[in-house]
């Protein structure tokens, strides 16, 4: 049965952008697009073929390659509805972002690689946000581990019992914190617009400019997964195990589509951050995180208050 | 309960250093009221019902609305809108709001004392920290107002911490200089702006009589 929690990950990822893509233009009053059209242009990407530049060399061919592989493999970690996932071992929630930071790194030397200016630049702010960003994801899931006392995925998931005053601060700071290291990872807004064509304020599109074809499609893919993957996590975290399996598979996709939904939502209505003001608001999660660090180790008694 | 609010409070600091509309300000400054108004609704019962009435009005009515709304009424008298660039980064607030809750969550572990209730005792001092803080990096009068309205909100906290006597003798020294403190300097706001137009500090060392 852990082949269950890939099928559902692929699943929900296919849906994923079209549901945001619905989302925006029913707000802005277009006539919405199908839902599977993200998927019919990734399959006209795969269908052409791919254009190097001559400056590039093997890395740059290798990357996409590699950000695919370490998503998927990092895929197979996450339980969905008390399935174990299809790998776990104690600490495998530091393996998990690693091999997340592996893909991006591929990613970022891939863009140092084609020697032009504007991708070093957004290989430059994407490495900036993502080591903002991990203190954030560490302390998150680090204060997750002092609560259950266990420090696998499968484990801590299945232990988290939110259902006291205590853990009520836990699993709302933790669902307002994954939400918005998702959209930091993810490169949406409010820190980086992927609707912009400026290469001065691109964040992340900027760095695959050079990417055609079919390695332009397996980035699409890949990051759809990806969102996907923090979604799970989302939903591992409001899902209580003991309901029943349907139930729980049917609340995934709800948790899924609400998740797409409100990002297309967020994402008509609000404008980027200006840049020089992004490092701040990252850091601001990790301070959520750390003030919720602080609540866990009242709740674990590490700190004895009367 | 209490613990909820007590990390809500902590919350709201870490955003006051977030924060860089003077609306922000005063929103927050509201919140925080309401927030001190659950603390002493959930932990205050062993006092007299008269004074336990008296700390509540207090708290809903002076702090988490009276107060915001003279500095918003300031606020819309003197156009204030952003804050100019203060003299340090937020980046660097945040790190320094952050140190602060910690060092003192971690100094009211180490005091253990019959006396002292110190789980209010761990916001108190970070908020008096951070409003300390708050006014030496703003520029601008009205931050200055709020820099003493957090400082005040951490004293009231020290009140809770102190013992369930306290809080009456406190609150009733406390609201008279905060009310007459901030009415007096939001006329003094006003008439600084009327004359020069911006609330700068910086006008302020060019007064002559």
């Amino acid at each position: 049965m852990s082949i269950l929690s890939i099928i559902l990950i692929i699943v929900a990822a296919v849906f994923f952008p079209g549901i945001i893509g619905m989302m925006k233009s029913l707000v802005v009053g277009r006539k919405m697009p199908s839902i599977f059209q993200p998927l019919f242009d990734v399959i006209r990407l795969f269908k052409k073929g791919s254009i190097y530049s001559t400056t590039t060399s093997f890395v740059f061919r290798l990357a996409p390659l590699v950000y695919f592989a370490t998503v998927f493999a990092s895929m197979l970690f996450l339980p969905i509805a008390g399935e174990r996932g299809l790998l776990t071992f104690d600490n495998d929630l530091v393996f998990f972002a690693y091999m997340l930071a592996l893909g991006k790194f591929f990613m970022i030397i891939a863009a140092m690689d084609t020697g032009s200016g504007f991708e070093g630049m957004g290989a430059n702010r994407e490495a900036l946000y993502s080591m903002l960003v991990e203190p954030a994801f560490f302390i998150t899931m680090g204060s997750l581990a002092l609560f259950t006392g266990y420090t696998s995925f499968y484990d801590l998931f299945t232990s988290v019992q939110i259902n006291t005053d205590f853990s009520y601060i836990i699993g709302i700071s933790g669902v307002y914190v994954l939400i918005f290291i998702a959209m930091v990872e993810n490169s949406r807004l409010p820190v980086d617009d992927p609707r912009t064509h400026l290469e001065l304020t691109m964040v992340h599109e900027v760095m695959v400019l050079d990417y055609s074809g079919f390695d332009l499609g397996l980035i699409h893919i890949t990051s759809w997964i990806k969102f996907s993957i923090y979604t799970t996590l989302i939903s591992n975290f409001l899902l209580p195990v003991d309901w029943p399996l349907g139930f729980q598979i049917a609340c995934f996709f709800l948790i899924q589509a609400v998740v797409a939904g409100v990002m297309g939502l967020l994402e008509s209505f609000r404008a980027r951050n200006k840049l020089d003001k992004n490092p701040q608001w990252i850091l601001m999660l990790s301070a959520i995180a750390i003030v919720t660090f602080l609540a866990t180790l009242i709740i674990a008694e590490k700190i004895v208050l009367n | 309960m209490d613990y909820i609010l007590i990390i809500l409070y902590a919350v709201s600091l870490v955003y006051f250093a977030v924060a860089e509309r003077m609306s922000k300000f005063v929103v927050i400054l509201s919140m925080q009221g309401f927030i001190l108004f659950g603390v002493v609704f959930f932990s205050l019962n062993e006092i007299e019902i008269f004074d336990f009435v008296f700390i509540l009005t207090e708290t809903i009515l002076v702090k988490a609305m009276l107060i915001p709304w003279f500095m918003n009424r300031v606020r819309k008298h003197n156009q204030l809108k952003r804050v100019h660039e203060p003299y340090i980064p937020v980046f660097y607030s945040i790190i320094i709001v952050i140190l602060s809750l910690g060092a003192s969550f971690l100094l009211s572990n180490n005091l253990q004392n019959a006396q002292l209730h110190t789980k209010f005792f761990t916001v108190a001092l970070a908020s008096v920290m951070f409003g300390i803080y708050f006014i030496v990096v703003h520029r601008n009068i009205f931050s200055h107002v709020v820099g003493y309205l957090i400082i005040e909100n951490g004293i009231f906290l020290f009140s809770l911490a102190v013992g369930s006597q306290m809080p009456l003798m406190v609150n009733l020294a406390v609201l008279l200089d905060v009310v007459m403190g901030v009415l007096v300097l939001g006329i003094f706001i006003n008439r600084i702006g009327d004359t020069f137009h911006s609330v700068e500090i910086k006008n302020l060392s060019e007064l002559k009589d």
